[in-house]
C-alpha cells in the first residue's frame, strides 16, 4: 500500500487511505493513475465499494477493471470550514460525488478542480485527474470534461 | 405466545440539557428517566424493559462512562429484565424497536432513553489531531476521508442540499425560511435554549460550513439525555396522563450503508419509511395534525417533508416559503423549536413533542385540538418513523 515517508504529520498529508485486502487494487491503481472499479466475471456489473459478491447476480468472481474515468457530476459541495488539519490550508476546496459513464448509480468520491462552487452543476460531463496529494500519494480527482470528451 | 395489539407514550422527560453541564452520561440517563418515570406515575418497578443509544455523534471527549441497557436497569434497582437492546439510528432506534418489543409480547413496559454527550468542537479536533501522525482512513472511508469528507455535514448535508437545489430550484432563502420557522416556534418554548427571533437576513448574514449549509442548519450539539416510556394498552390506561399511541411506524435502511454511496441523495430511506409508514395505517397525510422532523441538518426536514407526502417530490422549498409549516400553517413542523434550537436530543425530542402536543401541554405553541402527529428520525441510509394519536 502507500509507502509514505517518515516524519509528515496529520497536517501535511489528506486521510491516508488504509483499505482492507478486498480493496487494496484500488488505490494500487490509483498510484500508477489508473481509475480500477470491482466487476464481476459472471454479468459485468460493477460493485463499488468492493464486496465479495456482485449483488446482482451473486457472483463470487469478481476481478478489478480499468473504466474510462469520464462520468458526470452527480452532486458537490463547497467546504469552507476544515475539520482536519490537512485541509486548513487548502480551503475552499469543492468535495464531489460523481456517477461513473460506465454504470447508472455507480459513484465515487472525489474532489473537483480547475472549476470553483460557483461554475459547477450537478449533471456536468467531468473526467479524472489524478493528482498528487503528498509524496508518491495520488487521489483521483476529477475536471470539468475538455470539450472534445463532452461532445462524445 | 401472546401478543400485544396496542401500545401508548405514557411518559417522557428531559436530562437537564445543555453545554458544559459536567454531567456524566449515566447521571444524564439518570435525570431523564426519573422525569419520564415521574410523568408516567410509575416506579423502576414498572419497568421491564430497557431500549437505549448512548453514545457521541461526532469525536467524543475523553472518559466517559458506557450506559449500557442491563446495567442501567440495575442501576435503577429493577431485579431483572425481560427484554433489553441497544439500538440505532438516533432515538427512533430504540423506540422502534422497543415498542416491537412490547407487541412481540417480550415485555409489558419499557424505557427507551437517547444518551448523547457533546462532541468535540471542529476546533478541539484540529488541536488533537495537529500534534499526530498521518490519519489513517481505513475501510470504506478510504474512499471519502482522503477527499476531505472527514464530518458528517459534507455528506448528510452538503452534498443532498445542493443537489436538492440544482434538480428542483430549491434556493437558500426557502432554507432559510424553514430556520427563520423553527426558531419562531422556540421563542415560545421555555425548554428552548435559543429563544431569540431570527431574521431571513440574519439567517443569510450566517457563516457556511460547506456551502450551500450554513451554521444555523445545523443542530446543537450538547449533553443531554430525554427517556420516552411505552406500555401496553392495559397498563396504559392506568397511567394518570392521557395515552399517546402508537398508530403505526416504520424502520428503514437502503443501500447503500455509507451517506456518499446512496443510489438517491434525496429520495433515500426516508421515502421507503414513509411509504411503509402510510401502508400500515388507514390515516392519511391530510389527517396529520404536526410533524416533528429531524433536523440534524435543514436539508433532512426537506427530505422528510417530501417523503411523508405533504408536498411533492422537490417540491419543499416553496412549500416551505409559502408557510405551510409555521405555527397556524397547513402542517407545523418542529413546534418545540427543533434540534437547532433546543440542543442534539438526536431525534428524542420529536418523539417528545408529538406526545406533548397531543396532550395538549403545549402553552403558546399548542396546536388546538391536534390528535394526530408524527415525527421521523435519521435520513440516508437508514431512518424511521412513527405515527402517534390521542384517544379520538
Amino acid at each position: 500500500m502507500l509507502d509514505l515517508p517518515a516524519g509528515l504529520t496529520a497536517a501535511s498529508v489528506p486521510p491516508v487511505p488504509d483499505p482492507g485486502p478486498l480493496a487494496r487494487f484500488f488505490w494500487d491503481a490509483v498510484s500508477e493513475r489508473r481509475l480500477d472499479i470491482l466487476r464481476c466475471d459472471g454479468c459485468g456489473h460493477y460493485v463499488h465499494y468492493p464486496r465479495p459478491v456482485c449483488d446482482r447476480c451473486l457472483g463470487e468472481s469478481l476481478a478489478p477493471s480499468t473504466v474510462s474515468g469520464r462520468g458526470t457530476l452527480y452532486a458537490y459541495t463547497g467546504v469552507v470550514q476544515a475539520f482536519h488539519p490537512y485541509f486548513v490550508d487548502k480551503l475552499p476546496y469543492v468535495l464531489a460525488v460523481v456517477e461513473l459513464e460506465e454504470q447508472p448509480g455507480l459513484k465515487v468520491t472525489t474532489n473537483m478542480v480547475d472549476a470553483g462552487y460557483d461554475e459547477l452543476s450537478c449533471g456536468m460531463p467531468v473526467e479524472v485527474d489524478f493528482r498528487e496529494v503528498g509524496p508518491g500519494f495520488v487521489l483521483p480527482m476529477f475536471k470539468p470534461a475538455t470539450p472534445e470528451e463532452a461532445n462524445r | 405466545m401472546r401478543t400485544v395489539d396496542r401500545v401508548a407514550a405514557v411518559g417522557a422527560g428531559y436530562s437537564r440539557t445543555g453545554r458544559g453541564t459536567g454531567l456524566t452520561s449515566w447521571q444524564l440517563a439518570l435525570q431523564a428517566a426519573k422525569a419520564a418515570l415521574d410523568d408516567a406515575g410509575m416506579t423502576p418497578q414498572d419497568i421491564d424493559g430497557i431500549s437505549l443509544l448512548w453514545g457521541v455523534a461526532g469525536p467524543a471527549p475523553a472518559g466517559l462512562d458506557t450506559v449500557d441497557p442491563m446495567d442501567f436497569g440495575y442501576m435503577l434497582g429493577i431485579p431483572a429484565l425481560n427484554w433489553w437492546g441497544t439500538a440505532g439510528p438516533s432515538y427512533v432506534g430504540p423506540a422502534i424497536q422497543g415498542v416491537t418489543a412490547i407487541r412481540a409480547g417480550m415485555c409489558r413496559t419499557v424505557l427507551t432513553l437517547r444518551i448523547i454527550n457533546q462532541r468535540l468542537s471542529s476546533g478541539q479536533e484540529l488541536a488533537q489531531s495537529a500534534t499526530m501522525g498521518p490519519i489513517k482512513a481505513p475501510g470504506d472511508s478510504s474512499f471519502t476521508a482522503p477527499f476531505g469528507s472527514v464530518s458528517p455535514v459534507f455528506a448528510i448535508a452538503g452534498l443532498p442540499a445542493r443537489r436538492h437545489m440544482d434538480l428542483f430550484g430549491t434556493t437558500e432563502e426557502q432554507f432559510g425560511a424553514h430556520v427563520v420557522a423553527q426558531r419562531h416556534h422556540a421563542s415560545m418554548n421555555e425548554d428552548a435554549l435559543f429563544r431569540d427571533p431570527l431574521t431571513l437576513d440574519d439567517y443569510l448574514a450566517a457563516r457556511y460550513v460547506t456551502k450551500p449549509v450554513r451554521i444555523l442548519d445545523c443542530d446543537y450539539p450538547v449533553d443531554s439525555a430525554s427517556a420516552v416510556i411505552f406500555t401496553a394498552e392495559d397498563r396504559a390506561r392506568d397511567c394518570p396522563k392521557p395515552p399517546v399511541w402508537v398508530e403505526s411506524m416504520s424502520y428503514s435502511s437502503v443501500k447503500y450503508m455509507t451517506f456518499e454511496n446512496l443510489d438517491d441523495f434525496n429520495d433515500n430511506s426516508p421515502f421507503h419509511a414513509a411509504r411503509e409508514l402510510w401502508s400500515r395505517t388507514d390515516l392519511k397525510p391530510a389527517d396529520v395534525d404536526c410533524a416533528q422532523l429531524y433536523d440534524g441538518f435543514t436539508i433532512i426536514v426537506f427530505q422528510w417533508l417530501e417523503a411523508l407526502g405533504f408536498c411533492g417530490l422537490g417540491e419543499s422549498g416553496p412549500f416551505v416559503e409559502a408557510g405551510h409549516t409555521r405555527l397556524g400553517g397547513s402542517i407545523p413542523v418542529n413546534t418545540d423549536g427543533g434540534a437547532c434550537n433546543v440542543g442534539r436530543r438526536h431525534g428524542a425530542n420529536f418523539c417528545i413533542e408529538s406526545i406533548r402536543q397531543l396532550r395538549g401541554e403545549c402553552g403558546p405553541r399548542q396546536i388546538a385540538d391536534a390528535e394526530v402527529a408524527v415525527w421521523a428520525n435519521a435520513v440516508g441510509p437508514f431512518s424511521g418513523a412513527m405515527l402517534m394519536t390521542k384517544d379520538r
